[in-house]
């Protein structure tokens, strides 16, 4: 017998200290005490009011102690159930899960190789690809849908366009209070009632305040909306480091979390134990080209801190990976997905967007969510560990093969080599083997995969009662909006 | 009354419906890689009255086809492979004794070795393993063998196919020095020479004066054999 063994069942990753976590979080109330935020909605303020806040005008400041208090009661799990009937996504900690980013506005067309505006049949097609590859736990639109009838009611044609094709569960983008409750509604209709969606939600709205410190009315009238029916909701600050946070990360992390504190305290307010999860998309601004990137390392550096963070606070995270600002899916590409997607996976974040993204968050490709398939593979093989059991040390077998021996025929390979991942694209064959079979490179590979799944993969297909009911809402949002 | 051709007639569909089962069987089991069963199944066939040579041509080659193709599309790998293999070449050392003259078709004898100065053979031990599983006898002379070992192997072992590789740029050398000597000896003509290693390429391969070259383990069985039915 041995004792006091420890055995490393994964493989661990951590950024931040608590000592640090305490000063990035102390520093935090310090912001809401000190400096505050602005909010532009008459109930939060009202809200706010009719607390202990301080409120001049728009201007709300929070006591540390309101903070605290909050912080009690939020969940520390929140599990969605997709369409297929299946309680697939577990929103808890140390748990990973992966999903697409949504909205973005251009699309290359598969056919004619140009750059267009994004339309219903492209999403379509993102949330069949997504339904049909196994490492993508939850559906973002990939796509907006630009072609709707009124941009006022997009997102629920976009809703439309994402069920037609993907059973999975989903993050939501909406246009405003409105637009979320209307999603809603078709999200009850789908799970069979209010009452059953709050057991098993189908979704989570995707809410983000603008930084530094501001919360425009329709965030917070979608945020209050989700307060008040228990629907999980992310708030997901996204400041660009040097121009709307601090040019360090370590000043970005405090803004981006007194920005979420913020929203903390006004969910607790409206209605004590919101599912709300902690998000941020923590990042920098390019000095050279003044964008936003979703490439530069320092969003996977920032992005595991903040989820140090939301450990810490007993929070959900939301956070991003996956993603690139090169243009086209390259070389470029595939290093920063893959280095995003490697830290976010490491440090343990429980909800991992924007996977697939290309051109920092505004040109949607197909084949970039084929490729992020493979590379989550690569990841997660990483995440397992190493095994050091018996059987794995395997001591008899070194000694029964012996110096100059063989163990590819061995009973213990045949048992084992089936733990490793197996790679779908990734060749590996030898030159002469790869010239046969075309030269074909990693990209002509995802071209071929992505056509074949378009062709093959049939998505269990909605009921045809309830589609009938879900046009409905939709048809009465457009009525209202014409 | 049933007359005898009659009788005759029901005995043939009985032992053919009997045989084609052993037959089939056989092929699934050997895909599976389940080398005891696979044993005792022969044997089975063998004493009901079983063609030793049916067995091998119409029950282990086309099974071992089918695991060669199933290999290609990626529904097999190399453990399943080699252990199918294995069982192959089990099964082989079985009925050997039994087959008679034309039942092996091409699949003859083969001596393989990793030349002189490189001590690597797992690339060599599984193109060994390959041929065995495709019925041929191997002869496996090991690693870091002399030219002349394997010119006293091809001498005495009467072999149709020779193998040899190489991983090192400083051994690779030495293939066309065994075949240089082969030459001396006389007897190059009754051997087709298939090299094989990382550093080798087709290229060298005819440099060399090599008949065959396999990019790597897994095809070697195959170009050889499709080069030995296209010189028949």
């Amino acid at each position: 017998m041995k004792i006091s063994q420890t055995i490393n069942q994964s493989t661990r990753f951590r950024v931040l200290s608590e000592d640090q976590i305490e000063q990035i979080y102390f520093a935090a109330l310090e912001v809401l005490e000190r400096t505050g935020a602005m909010f532009y909605h008459e109930e939060a303020i009202e809200l706010f009011r009719n607390s202990h806040a301080v409120v001049r005008e728009n201007h709300v400041r929070v006591p540390a102690c309101m903070v605290e208090e909050a912080l009690n009661f939020y969940p520390r799990k929140i599990t969605l159930k997709g369409r297929n009937g299946k309680r697939s996504l577990h929103i808890q900690k140390d748990t990973v899960t992966f999903g697409t980013g949504s909205d973005l506005p251009f699309t290359y067309d598969r056919e004619t190789g140009e750059r267009r505006r994004t339309t219903y049949k492209d999403v379509n097609n993102a949330a069949k690809l997504v339904d049909a590859l196994s490492h993508y736990d939850f559906f973002m639109s990939h796509g907006i849908v630009s072609d709707a009838p009124n941009p006022q009611t997009y997102d629920r044609h976009q809703f439309m366009a994402m069920l037609e094709q993907c059973t999975k569960p989903m993050v939501l983008t909406s246009v405003d209070g409105e637009g979320l409750e209307d999603l809603w509604k078709m999200g009850c209709l789908i799970q069979g009632g209010e009452e059953e969606f709050r057991l098993n939600p189908l979704f989570v709205a995707y809410i983000e305040p603008i930084s530094p410190l501001k919360n425009d009315r329709t965030a917070v009238e979608k945020l209050l909306f989700a307060a008040d029916k228990k629907l999980p909701a992310m708030y997901t600050p996204c400041p660009s480091s040097g121009a709307t946070a601090p040019a360090t990360i370590a000043g970005m992390l405090v803004q981006s979390l007194a920005e979420t504190l913020m929203a903390v305290v006004l969910c607790h307010l409206k209605k004590p134990g919101t599912p709300l999860i902690m998000g941020g998309v923590t990042t920098l601004l390019d000095m050279k080209m003044s964008t936003y990137s979703y490439g530069a390392p320092e969003l996977s550096l920032a992005s595991a801190a903040n989820t140090d963070i939301s450990k810490w606070l007993n929070l959900l995270m939301f956070s991003t990976g996956g993603c690139t600002d090169s243009k086209i899916l390259d070389e470029q590409a595939a290093s920063e997905q893959m280095m995003n997607l490697f830290y976010s996976y490491l440090s343990g974040a429980n909800l991992v967007h924007d996977v697939g993204y290309i051109d920092h968050g505004t040109n949607a490709s197909l084949e970039s969510l084929v490729l992020n398939q493979e590379m989550m593979g690569m990841v997660k093989q990483f995440g397992k560990g190493i095994n050091t059991d018996d059987e794995h040390l395997a001591l008899d077998l070194i000694e029964e093969v012996g110096p100059g021996g063989e163990y590819v025929t061995t009973d213990h390979t045949f048992d084992h080599w089936k733990e490793w991942y197996l790679p779908k694209l990734q060749d590996r064959s030898d030159y002469e083997t790869w010239q046969k079979g075309g030269s074909k490179t990693m990209l002509d590979r995802v071209n071929e995969r992505t056509q074949e799944l378009l062709d093959t993969h049939t998505p269990e297909p909605l009921d045809e009662k309830l589609e009938k009911e879900l046009r409905e809402v939709v048809a009465a949002a457009d009525k209202r909006h014409s | 009354m049933l007359t005898l051709k009659e009788l005759l007639i029901t005995y043939n569909h009985k032992y053919n419906s009997i045989m084609s089962t052993y037959l089939s069987n056989i092929s699934e089991t050997l895909i599976s890689g389940k080398g005891d069963e696979l044993k005792k199944l022969i044997e089975s066939a063998v004493n009901d009255g079983a063609n030793p040579g049916e067995i091998l041509n119409q029950g282990l080659l086309p099974g071992m086809d089918a695991v060669g193709q199933k290999w290609k599309d990626g529904d097999m790998f190399m453990p399943e492979v080699l252990r199918s293999a294995k069982a192959m070449s089990n099964s082989m050392d079985y009925l050997r004794p039994m087959l008679k003259e034309g039942d092996m078709g091409n699949a003859g004898t083969m001596v393989i070795g990793t030349v002189a100065g490189d001590l690597h053979d797992i690339g060599k031990d599984l193109a060994a393993m390959m041929f065995e599983g495709a019925g041929y006898k191997v002869i496996n002379l090991g690693i870091d063998q002399p030219g002349e070992s394997f010119v006293n192997a091809v001498k005495e072992h009467q072999p149709n196919i020779l193998g040899m590789s190489a991983l090192l740029t400083t051994t690779m050398p030495r293939m066309g020095e065994v075949i240089n000597s082969l030459k001396e000896a006389g007897i190059r003509d009754q051997v087709t020479v298939i090299i094989g290693g990382a550093p080798v390429t087709e290229e060298y391969a005819g440099e060399i004066g090599a008949d065959l070259y396999a990019p790597n383990a897994g095809s070697a069985v195959e170009i050889t054999n499709e080069f030995l039915q296209q010189a028949q």
